[in-house]
């Protein structure tokens, strides 16, 4: 298992909430949850870059691209 | 990480020391590609000329160096495992992405790790080495690899969840000798069958496996 560092976050009452909702359905840790979180931006991040898109599919198999800033 | 971990030889019927890491890099891609690759190819030109085209693996034409840029996301973790100065097998995990949430109504919407390419050397391979006339070198290369994929979601915090799809032909790896539960063909990747432990599932696994 890598090192770990560890840092004071500070977040909003709504950005707190959120995390507990997110943390309970996931069943992970609120810290887990902010790592899934960071690793999911560097892959969104690492696949943009290299020209592919990311796209949400509905049922009747709408594409809407999303756009990441 | 580097541990020591046992595997058999099938030879001697034996347990013999094997080395399971996760500092995979380039190389060990390369490795596949001049060591495996030659003998999957031969192996499955042998069963194609006898007929057997049902028995060539469905992965027969993998190359993992195409995965070298995934090399440096973090969302991906890959293992290997080497003995007798060998790569014995190879493994993709994800710990997070599309495919990282349970589907099991048990556990439907909880994080898992999911299980994204699993190979073995061809040589461990039953249908592989007697398509060549020989008898697998190793085995539970596989079963080694999945301890490590629940270990990682342990250390993820998903509690032993794993999840992934299989080829057709591996199918009864994972219910019978894994023991996973298969929950449905998923259209969303090539109608192959999704499977998954709960974390009791995968702490008998791991109780088994040893």
């Amino acid at each position: 298992m890598a090192d770990k560092r560890t840092m004071t976050l500070n977040l909003t009452d709504q950005e707190m909430s959120l995390l507990d909702e997110l943390s309970a359905r996931k069943d992970v840790s609120k810290t887990a949850l902010l790592r899934q979180a960071l690793r999911l931006y560097q892959m969104v991040e690492t696949r943009l870059s290299r020209g592919e898109k990311l796209f949400f599919e509905d049922d009747e198999k709408k594409k809407a691209e999303l756009m990441v800033v | 990480m580097k541990a020591r971990i046992q595997i058999v030889d099938n030879a001697t019927g034996q347990a013999v020391e094997a080395e399971i890491f996760d500092e995979v890099t380039v190389e060990h891609f390369i490795e596949t590609q001049q060591e495996w690759r030659p003998i999957v190819l031969k192996a499955a030109r042998q069963l194609a000329a006898r007929g057997s085209h049902q028995l060539i693996p469905q992965h027969f034409h993998w190359d993992w160096t195409t995965k070298a840029p995934e090399l440096k996301v973090l969302a991906n973790a890959f293992y290997g495992i080497r003995c007798n100065n060998q790569l014995q097998g190879l493994m993709k995990v994800e710990t997070v992405g599309p495919f990282c949430t349970c589907r099991l109504p048990e556990q439907a919407g909880k994080s898992l790790v999911y299980v994204d390419y699993v190979e073995v050397a061809p040589w461990n391979l039953k249908v592989l080495a007697a398509a060549l006339g020989e008898k697998p070198r190793y085995n539970i290369i596989g079963t080694r690899l999945i301890e490590a994929a629940v270990l990682k979601s342990k250390e993820e915090e998903c509690k032993g969840r794993i999840g992934l799809h299989s080829l057709p032909m591996t199918d009864s790896f994972y219910i019978n000798a894994c023991r996973m539960t298969p929950v449905g063909r998923d259209p969303a990747k090539q109608n192959l069958l999704w499977l998954e432990y709960t974390p009791e599932q995968a702490e008998n696994f791991l109780t088994g496996a040893k």
